[in-house]
């Protein structure tokens, strides 16, 4: 059906660019200025070289960002997006709340953000871009109230009945009912940390650069280095792309903020 | 009992509000005190005050109104390419049961989520004269572009940027599509409209708020886009392609004007917001 071609077409044109790193990846000087040459030789020499550089301190300062962000994120976005879906605190406020914190350019809140952490001596650190990354929290807050919306409201009142306060309810009834929902948002909300560049380039030095920070360290010319960042470029975004395959269910329902019934 | 349970609801915001009061509130009244003092990071303990001088020479600089220019134009293009594109993908996966929709909902989502500066350096080489598999491709088949010309840039980081989100307004748009009921459609179909017919006066119309909720997300994330000039052209050729993040960068980070960065951050609050009510007030209207 001509429906069918078109949306090959579509994925072709998605596709392709993370097939044609990847293959780049596999070869060396010579092959990547032949470009239209398929009958290189692979190599694992750009791998080798890029492990050993420090991308992978990087990677692992990602991680840790990302993990200790999105804990937060969860712990005070959890508590908030209950409060939004199951009590309607401010009724559609909560999706103003979202819009205020993304009408904020980057560029307004960094450079505050630098001169402090600057007179406190944390430029050397993980700190600042772990606050700087907390902006997210809006977002993943929203992301969570979705999931809240689809826990029935019985299950809180029985609860309290059996004698918990509102607090422990939530603690040991609703939050394992929104388990999944949890580790969508976590992961998106791992994501959006991961994937920025801005406010890492900016408020971290040498030793706590993330990934990101690094593979923008590629940007040089020269015909050997385009393997090694072509690697670069498939560890960084290995986690997005699982991310998509494996979360699409909780997307939609994440994504629409609960907005859209269905 | 009724007491407890009011307070609680309230309690449960008081995380999610220090924390942005801190991370968002705080910078922000310090940049506004900031916009006001000649404020430089090379001299940080003699700032003086000095009104409204940064905004004005801010207004009188031919490089800001050129990025507020550049940004706007991005914007445009990408999200009018983003939506029309989007919303026919949508419509496609939508109306007719394609063969496997179900992975081609998820494989076209990928880009979504891909860093922004690998996908900027990714298009950056493939895109390049000598070694770029695209150029290469083209010019076989006698097709020369320069990508990143004084004249094509900026409209190349555009299509970068339809590359990497045009998946997004398809998700929006194809769940909005699908949360629509169905007696309308069917109406019209005994009526004896079909396809595009059907899409402009029914499809659309009932699309509404979910459209400018799509587009206005969009353009407030193109409003800060910042990666992919890092990664290809820093701006250039010349200031062909300087955003206005970027050039707020350039003149915080390179120059180290911060009193005047300052002000120009809150220049573009005020133009966003400006942007958002005008959206606002057309939303309201239709519905």
């Amino acid at each position: 059906m001509l429906v069918f071609i078109i949306l090959s077409v579509a994925l072709l044109i998605v596709l392709f660019p993370y097939f044609w790193t990847l293959l780049s990846s596999f070869k060396d000087a010579a092959a990547i200025n032949h470009p239209l040459d398929f009958n290189f030789k692979p190599t694992l020499d750009n791998w080798e070289a890029v492990i050993k550089s420090d991308i992978i301190r990087c990677l692992l300062n990602s991680i840790i960002v990302g993990v200790v962000v999105v804990l937060i994120s969860l712990a005070a976005g959890s508590y908030a997006a209950y409060s939004f879906s199951h009590f309607n605190v401010g009724g559609s406020s909560a999706k103003f709340l979202v819009l205020l914190a993304q009408m904020l350019p980057p560029a307004t809140l960094v450079i505050p953000l630098f001169l402090i952490m600057y007179k406190l001596k944390m430029i050397g650190t993980l700190f600042p871009v772990i606050i700087a990354h907390l902006t997210i929290l809006p977002l993943v807050t929203w992301f969570m109230i979705g999931f809240f919306d689809e826990v029935p409201k019985e299950l809180e009142e029985q609860a309290m009945v059996d004698g918990c306060t509102e607090g422990q309810a939530f603690i040991k009834v609703i939050i394992p009912a929104v388990l999944p929902g949890l580790g969508a948002a976590g992961l998106f909300g791992f994501i959006l940390s991961w994937n920025d560049l801005f406010y890492a380039l900016l408020l971290t030095t040498g030793k706590c650069n993330t990934l990101p920070v690094a593979v923008a360290g590629y940007w040089t010319f020269r015909g050997v280095e385009m393997g090694q960042m072509s690697a670069a470029i498939i560890l960084a975004i290995i986690p997005g792309t699982i991310f998509t395959l494996f979360i699409q269910r909780f997307l939609l329902r994440g994504m629409t903020g609960g907005a859209i019934k269905g | 009992m009724k007491s407890k349970r009011i307070a609680f609801k309230y309690q449960a915001l008081i995380p999610l509000i220090v924390i942005l009061g801190a991370i968002i509130i705080f910078p922000l009244i310090y940049s506004f005190i900031a916009s006001f003092k000649d404020l430089q990071f090379t001299q940080m303990g003699q700032a003086k005050f000095i009104g409204l001088d940064n905004y004005r020479s801010i207004l009188s600089s031919k490089s800001f109104w050129k990025a507020m220019q550049n940004t706007l134009v991005f914007v445009l293009i990408a999200v009018s390419l983003e939506f029309i594109i989007g919303f026919y993908l949508a419509h496609l996966l939508y109306n007719k049961a394609a063969l496997f929709r179900g992975f081609f909902k998820t494989s076209l989502l990928i880009p979504m989520f891909t860093t922004p500066i690998a996908i900027g350096l990714c298009f950056r080489f493939m895109l390049h004269p000598q070694l770029g598999i695209i150029s290469k491709i083209l010019l076989s088949i006698g097709i020369n572009v320069d990508w990143f010309s004084p004249k094509m840039a900026l409209f190349s980081i555009a299509l970068i940027d339809v590359w990497q989100w045009t998946p997004f307004m398809f998700l929006l748009l194809l769940a909005g599509m699908e949360s629509l009921p169905e007696e309308p459609f069917e109406a019209a179909k005994i009526d004896g409209a079909g396809g595009w017919k059907l899409v402009r006066y029914i499809t659309l119309p009932m699309m509404r708020p979910i459209i400018l909720a799509a587009l206005m997300i969009r353009m407030l994330d193109g409003y800060k886009v910042y990666e992919y000039i890092y990664a290809i052209t820093r701006g250039g050729p010349g200031e062909a392609t300087e955003s206005i993040q970027y050039h707020i960068y350039r003149v915080a980070f390179t120059y180290f004007r911060i009193g005047e960065a300052s002000a120009m951050s809150y220049m573009l609050i005020i133009a966003i917001s400006l942007m958002v009510i005008v959206l606002f007030y057309i939303l309201r209207k239709g519905a």
